[in-house]
């Protein structure tokens, strides 16, 4: 074979710690090696230029490119390689950065490291094989994994290009978090003003088909090829039927059951539609609260019903949905205060959540739109804010920011005191971040024209006196204790990953970091993509972020799916899995370990039974490669051969 | 005591018969202390079947290793099994190698099986055994140049005297009274740690130099029971070029810790690998340490209930432990 390397200096990010011109001089004595170089960025386009003049003038049978991590530069040399007419598999490359001149200083070693990497890549080399992709055609459907405002607009911008949508909701109704929210900031304008019309959009396109208290069961298939089981949980109102009256709700005989929608601070009924514009407006009855399924009787919405929609006799069901990608937009949960338990969350009924103010600011709340305290109905005159209950805290378990709290406090600041034009507001906080487009200046608005007190510190504890609240904390600023009497205390609970994140994660093969959000493919250029090819994110289950940037993520994940669905036919690596079928000894074990459902039997004449890979939907792992005992399974590009040869060289 | 269930197996094969294609057990070989497996399939061939301590063989490879005795549609062949022949079994069925329904399982309980090389290096220059038996815990040989008496216990397999399975644990009738372990399970491992005690140069130089007596003639890959790629046995194959031809240092530690790693939560300890080696090498040592490494890491031993999926013949993402 006629070998030739290139080395990069990057700039000076590998230059500077690796002698570039002698790693070049010494791998040119390795047989097969007939051309070296150095280059200055060899991902340039004259660098890429050099390559492929080099293959012509070289006769180059196979290139070695030593330079960053494969991750992002690998494609690039690929597509140069085979415009000037080799395979792209004929390439590999060595990566010199991330593991030699970025990680120490010692010139002398990383040149000695840069030699042994390149050689163990021509040593690879020497074994690669020309392969070839295959074609299958895209299934151009989309599914979307979560209704909340990121999912909605996901599923709208796709339904707008003329694709067909799946959108699936773990609740009731389409909205997630942002329904739930009284007004947005910095605008002040109201939350199911803005969100609603988009929900409407929702029920009213036709391509897109809702699957509302519905969740995932299980995922299988490949970019291109997905086919998603859902489970849609019984409802035990028939929704083809049921018109969204209300009178079920009205004359449901069960009136004491939480309303989760109002995170608590209300009742509602056994049978129920969450709020009044709910996406789909469909009745729901929850069964550990509904009288004939904990009694054996009642019946009483069976009988109401001008719809005759009510069936006690549902039961689950399990739909299989094909689509060629899918957008998770599962949103988040909130953290649960009760960590802190010098703030007495759950304990004092006047110590609340954000997110439970939020429902109290709003008209459709729990009060009618009229603040009031949880524990007396009182209108609160000094209200206490305090920022950062989950969020920066380490011994928590929430060391990062969750980005929106800051605003949002400032907002319910804003709107605290345009309801009780006399009362004082209080914000205990570390910093202020209010990086985007006009967000310091609504804090700054809070403050000076709101006269929201800022105290910069955080409160040690929360104590009743008579029916107030003594909040006491520091005030670093001033190198003071400070001691607030209120009649109400926000605690401004931080965000965490949706609960079932994980497990959901498990079941598409995605990754998600230690705290349970969806990772990333690459935080700066692939931001909604995943590892996994035809799976997208969008919204606060990649991380935290407000509801601009989330609506900005799902039209992005919507711009990635229709840019893949621009094309019929999608090419799959033949970077998987082959059996070489007369050393298959038919053991059985690579069945048994394939994460994907890859592998399967397949009988020859004679009833004789051989191993044999789904290309499709093989990933490349290699895990039934490393458990075969003859081997006789292999991952193309990674084969035994390559691997033993690279390491024979490092330890020759 | 041996040849009264030896006649009871005898009877006991007598009766099951008709009902299996063969039996597969042990026969006396060229003297009374090297016994060698047999195949019955016909009555008159039922008397040649003993058991007792020299019956060392672990004869469930025969059920899947070629010849193997592979019964015909709705048949059954009949088996013979000491307590750690028993788990080998198990783990054939776990793996699907067997049926369990395809099999009758004769479960022997046992007190431990000898070494004849140990019996040998005690008999010195003298090869030609005219007479052994077995009495009250001690052997008594009667060879070319006199008698020799001899503890039983000190020359028991290292196998025997770390078992902590001596009766089956899975079987179809039982022949013997149940016998008690050698040792306590929580003593398994202890060569192990005491191994792992000493420096890595020491460990290095102990298998360099143990290793180095390595013939690479395979006999324990062919013993092994669980070893099941036979003649696509990447040791012998150069493509993929694992190992080559060549009889250096490196060829043999990557052929022994291919075979140790083939096994890696499936060896079921029956120190076959060990028996038949030629140059008395401890093979299941190796083994051992993984062992040890799957019990503690997935609380899992290989060949104890056909029910239960080897730890490492899954996929499963919310696996604690590691």
């Amino acid at each position: 074979m006629r070998i030739g390397v290139f080395v990069c200096q990057c700039g000076t990010n590998i230059a500077s710690t690796v002698d570039t011109e002698r790693v070049a001089q010494e791998v040119k004595k390795l047989p097969d090696v007939v051309y070296t170089t150095t280059y200055m960025y060899t991902c340039s386009e004259p660098g890429q230029q050099e390559i492929q003049r080099a293959i012509e003038e070289h006769n180059l049978q196979g290139v070695v490119v030593a330079a960053c991590s494969p991750r992002m530069h690998e494609p690039t040399f690929r597509r140069a390689v085979e415009k000037a007419g080799l395979n792209r598999y004929m390439f590999e490359m060595a990566n010199i950065r991330e593991h030699v001149s970025w990680v120490s200083n010692d010139r002398e070693a990383n040149t000695k490291k840069a030699i042994e990497l390149v050689r163990m890549a021509v040593a690879k080399l020497r074994f690669n094989q020309p392969l070839f992709p295959s074609r299958v055609a895209i299934n151009k459907r989309v599914m979307v994994i979560g209704g909340g405002v990121a999912g909605i607009q996901a599923a709208l911008d796709c339904a707008d290009a003329g694709l067909d949508v799946v959108l699936v909701e773990r609740r009731t109704s389409i909205g997630g978090k942002m329904a739930q929210l009284d007004k947005t900031f910095p605008t002040i304008d109201c939350s199911s003003c803005i969100l609603g019309p988009k929900m409407v959009d929702v029920a009213q396109k036709e391509n897109i088909t809702l699957h509302a208290y519905s969740e995932i069961e299980s995922v299988s298939g490949y970019v291109g090829n997905f086919a998603v089981r859902v489970r849609k949980k019984a409802t035990y109102v028939d929704w083809k039927a049921c018109t969204g009256c209300g009178v079920c709700m009205e004359k449901c005989p069960s009136r004491k059951v939480p309303d989760e929608f109002n995170e608590g601070l209300s009742f509602t009924r056994a049978i129920n539609i969450p709020f009044p514009q709910a996406i789909p407006k469909k009745a729901t009855i929850n069964r550990s609260y509904c009288i004939y399924f904990t009694k054996g009787k009642c019946g009483i919405c069976a009988k109401v019903c001008p719809a005759k929609a009510i069936r006690y006799d549902m039961t689950d069901e399990v739909v299989t949905e094909e689509v060629g990608a899918i957008i998770v937009a599962t949103g988040y949960d909130l953290f649960d205060p009760s960590a802190y338990g010098e703030y007495g969350a759950g304990q004092y009924r006047d110590v609340i959540t954000g997110i439970q103010y939020e429902r109290i600011l709003s008209a459709s709340g729990p009060f009618g739109g009229h603040i009031k305290r949880p524990s007396d109905g009182r209108e609160p005159k000094d209200v206490v804010f305090i920022a950062c209950v989950g969020s920066r805290d380490a011994s928590v378990g929430r060391p990062y920011c969750s980005g929106v709290c800051c605003m949002y406090i400032a907002k319910q600041a804003i709107l605290t005191k345009d309801h009780i034009p006399n009362s004082r507001s209080y914000v205990f906080y570390m910093d202020i971040r209010s990086p985007a487009k006009n967000y310091d200046e609504f804090v700054r608005r809070a403050q000076e024209e709101y006269g929201v007190q800022y105290i910069r510190g955080r409160v040690g504890k929360i104590y009743p006196r008579g029916d107030r609240l003594v909040v006491q904390g520091m005030d670093t600023l001033l190198g003071i204790q400070v001691e607030v009497e209120a009649d109400l205390v926000v605690l401004a609970t931080g965000i965490e990953a949706s609960r079932g994140a994980r497990e959901l994660a498990e079941k598409l093969h995605i990754s998600y970091d230690q705290y349970g959000f969806f990772m990333e493919n690459h935080p700066k250029l692939r931001p909604v993509e995943t590892n996994t090819a035809g799976i997208y994110l969008a919204g606060v289950c990649q991380g935290p972020k407000d509801i601009p940037a989330s609506v900005a993520q799902g039209s992005a994940a919507a711009a990635k799916v229709l840019a893949l669905f621009a094309r019929d036919t999608i090419e799959t690596s033949p970077q998987v899995a082959s059996v070489t079928e007369r050393a298959c000894i038919a053991c059985g074990k690579c069945i048994e370990v394939c994460p994907y459902g890859a592998i399967r039997w397949k009988e020859l004449k004679g009833g004789v039974r051989k191993a044999e890979v789904i290309t499709t939907v093989c990933q490349g792992c290699g895990l039934c490669n490393a458990t075969c005992p003859p081997k006789a399974i292999q991952l193309q590009h990674a084969t035994d051969n390559q691997i033993l040869a690279e390491i024979e060289e490092l330890c020759a | 005591m041996w040849s009264e269930i030896t006649k009871k197996l005898q009877e006991t094969v007598q009766n099951i018969m008709p009902q299996v294609e063969a039996v597969i057990g042990w026969e006396r070989g060229f003297n009374e202390i090297r016994i060698k497996p047999v195949v019955i399939k016909k009555e008159g061939d039922i008397s040649k079947l003993v058991w007792n301590p020299f019956c060392v063989q672990n004869l469930s490879g025969y059920l899947v290793k070629s010849p193997a005795v592979i019964p015909r549609e709705g048949r059954r062949v009949a088996i013979c099994v000491k307590g750690c022949d028993s788990r080998s079994v198990t783990a054939l069925i776990q793996e699907g190698f067997l049926k369990r329904d395809q099999i009758f399982i004769i479960g022997i309980p046992c007190s431990g099986t000898v070494d004849w090389r140990k019996v040998m290096k005690r008999l010195e220059r003298s090869s030609v055994i005219h007479r052994a038996e077995i009495k009250d815990g001690r052997l008594m040989v009667e060879h070319a140049e006199g008698v020799e008496e001899i503890p039983l216990r000190e020359i028991l397999l290292r196998r025997c005297l770390r078992c902590v399975y001596p009766n089956p644990t899975v079987s179809d009738v039982v022949i013997g009274e149940t016998v008690s372990p050698h040792i306590e399970k929580e003593d398994l491992y202890k060569d192990v740690e005491a191994f792992e005690r000493k420096s890595l140069d020491e460990r290095r130089k102990f298998w360099a130099e143990t290793l180095s007596r390595c013939i690479r003639c395979y006999a324990c890959r062919n013993a092994c029971p669980l070893c099941i790629c036979q003649d696509w046995c990447i040791a012998e194959r150069r493509d993929p070029k694992w190992v080559t031809q060549k009889p250096t240092l490196k060829d043999i530690l990557l052929f022994h810790g291919i075979h140790a790693l083939h096994l890696a939560g499936r060896c079921t300890e029956c120190g076959e690998c060990e028996r038949v080696c030629p140059m008395e090498i401890p093979v299941m040592f190796i083994k051992e340490k993984l062992n040890e490494t799957t019990l503690r890491l997935f609380s899992y031993e290989a060949g104890i209930d056909s029910n239960l999926v080897p730890p490492l013949l899954t996929f499963n993402p919310h696996e604690t432990g590691i």
